[in-house]
């Protein structure tokens, strides 16, 4: 049969970020994707040649704006660890919290593009209108909505006051009781279902295979997940992985619906189990410089993220490698998006929740 | 590097139910070992970093090398594979065992200019867009930290532009905009 390339992007209605796939289409088939990064790229691991370590952390926070709490942890953490840091307990308790919180906001925001890209904007607004009630508790936490630059090696640069925690769990309780709503529709209208279930399925063979993390290879029923290993205090956290069996695009949007619940609840745990009372040390100032090497894993809401850090005793890094989750998940998009209908291609795409800028960074 | 050897321990991991993290390099100068307790952060030098300088850090002082790392994760459990090459060595793609590979070898290839032969998927060079063509090539970096000491020498005049551990302490003291 006749092939017909299509290409996809890198301006694409359902795209919120550049990305090019190459179709070529069998009729409405698609058999085979050739992928085109590098749209965004901005060459911010080159920057460790002139930025200092200590400022290096704000620039890393600045490589997704989704992520961007969890990636200025991620930077501090495998500096404090080459230095042998010792981080005061409050501040790792306030990092795990704000992490979750990054997490729901993340996972709120995407569900929102999801509905936008299959239609429904009514659900899309829903979704951004609580993920602004997230954005609001991150200002008044942390100063920032987007970026929030509240880590720093060592330790956290603010801290939230007891009192204030326990009015953050209570609108994050609030906002579970309203968010159940929106998780209804998403669960059970029939036009969701019949544009997302057994649509794009990875299944879990296949999801091993292309070596898939987070939420994706959860959806498919790998129970993976790098909290699970007890750092960063999740040790003392109780959780279970949320794993789906189904693999479809569905599952996907099932298994981050539960996360928020499940993220609101870690938090209840964590503000329950912190050390309590003002005044707590919340850095350890870190003395000398930097030399050795470390990988650090972390748990992002689209996966695992692993930042290699090597240091050689100078003010600047010798090296500084972020391994985001999207850029894991690429293959598996490329899988799934073979053989599919041209029509089920965006959907595919957004539901392996694609950040574009931390692929590239 | 012993390409049998390592294709071998990468399937051994692949059939041990590992997954691919990372693939990484980085760019190896042989600049001068690190002058420890010479800061200038402002710390007096009992402060600077302690401990020996590592074996990796003594091997540089040699000739332009890439060091590659493979790492491996199964659920907690980290593998690491650590290669040294030379500039135009061939190193073999691990894509047969992890078809994931194919994104860090192209980058491998595009941005630190690595020959990494019998890529899965080859993108043919258009996986990123950079000003620099490799920005992490040797003669990349090197010009940059050369136009760096050159900016900084101007800087701050004849008299401060002396001393060993100018080439490699002087990318810091750039002036930002």
């Amino acid at each position: 049969m006749k092939r017909t390339l299509v290409p996809m992007g890198p301006q694409h209605p359902v795209l919120p970020e550049p990305i090019v796939l190459d179709l070529i289409l069998e009729d409405e088939k698609v058999v085979d994707a050739i992928p085109t990064i590098g749209y965004i790229h901005r060459g911010l691991e080159m920057m460790v040649e002139k930025v200092e370590y200590t400022e290096m952390g704000f620039v890393v926070e600045r490589i997704c704006g989704i992520c961007s709490f969890m990636h200025g942890m991620g930077y501090c953490v495998s500096l404090e660890s080459i230095m042998n840091i010792e981080v005061p307990e409050r501040a790792r308790w306030l990092r795990l919290i704000w992490a979750e919180i990054s997490r729901i906001q993340s996972h709120l925001l995407w569900l929102g593009l999801g509905a936008d890209a299959f239609g429904f904007e009514n659900l899309f607004m829903h979704c951004w209108r609580m993920r602004e009630q997230i954005l609001d508790i991150f200002e008044k936490t942390t100063g920032g909505r987007i970026i929030h630059s509240v880590n720093k090696i060592g330790g956290v640069r603010r801290d939230i006051s007891d009192t204030e925690l326990v009015a953050i769990l209570t609108e994050l309780r609030a906002l579970g009781e309203t968010f159940k709503g929106a998780a209804t529709v998403f669960g059970t209208d029939a036009s969701i279902r019949h544009r997302l279930g057994g649509v794009g399925i990875l299944g879990r063979e296949d999801a091993i295979a292309v070596d898939a993390v987070g939420p994706m290879a959860r959806a498919s029923g790998i129970r993976t997940d790098t909290r699970l290993a007890g750092a960063n205090l999740y040790d003392q956290i109780d959780f279970e992985p949320v794993v789906e069996t189904a693999g479809d695009c569905l599952a996907r949007v099932v298994v981050r619906m539960r996360e928020i619940d499940q993220s609101i609840d870690i938090v209840r745990q964590a503000i329950e189990k912190m050390p309590k009372g003002e005044g707590q040390p919340l850095e350890t100032r870190p003395r000398g410089l930097p030399n050795g090497e470390v990988f650090t894993r972390l748990e992002q809401p689209r996966g695992e993220v692993l930042y290699y850090v090597k240091a050689n005793g100078t003010k600047n890094l010798e090296r500084f490698r972020a391994r985001t989750p999207t850029f894991a998940n690429i293959p598996a998009m490329i899988k799934l998006v073979k053989g599919c209908e041209l029509a089920d291609v965006p959907n595919i795409i957004l539901t392996i929740d694609p950040c574009i800028s931390c692929t590239e960074r | 590097m012993d390409k049998p050897a390592f294709l071998a321990r990468v399937e051994e991991l692949h059939a041990g139910g590992y997954r691919l993290a990372l693939i990484n390099a980085t760019t190896v100068m042989p600049a001068a070992p690190v002058a420890h307790g010479a800061s200038t952060h402002g710390a007096p030098a009992t402060e600077a970093a302690p401990g020996p300088v590592p074996a990796d850090a003594q091997a540089s002082a040699g000739e332009d090398m890439f060091e590659l790392t493979w790492a491996f994760a199964r659920d907690a459990e980290f593998e690491t594979i650590r290669e040294r090459i030379a500039t135009g060595d061939e190193i073999p793609s691990i894509s047969g065992s992890f078809g994931a590979a194919f994104l860090y070898e192209n980058e491998l290839r595009e941005l630190f200019g690595i020959n990494v032969t019998g890529i899965n998927v080859d993108l043919r060079g258009a996986m990123y867009k950079t000003n620099t063509r490799v920005p992490f090539s040797h003669r990349a970096v090197r010009a940059r930290l050369e136009a760096a000491t050159a900016a900084s020498a101007a800087a701050a005049g004849g008299s401060a532009s002396a001393g060993t551990g100018a080439t490699t302490e002087a990318p810091a003291s750039v002036k930002r905009p």
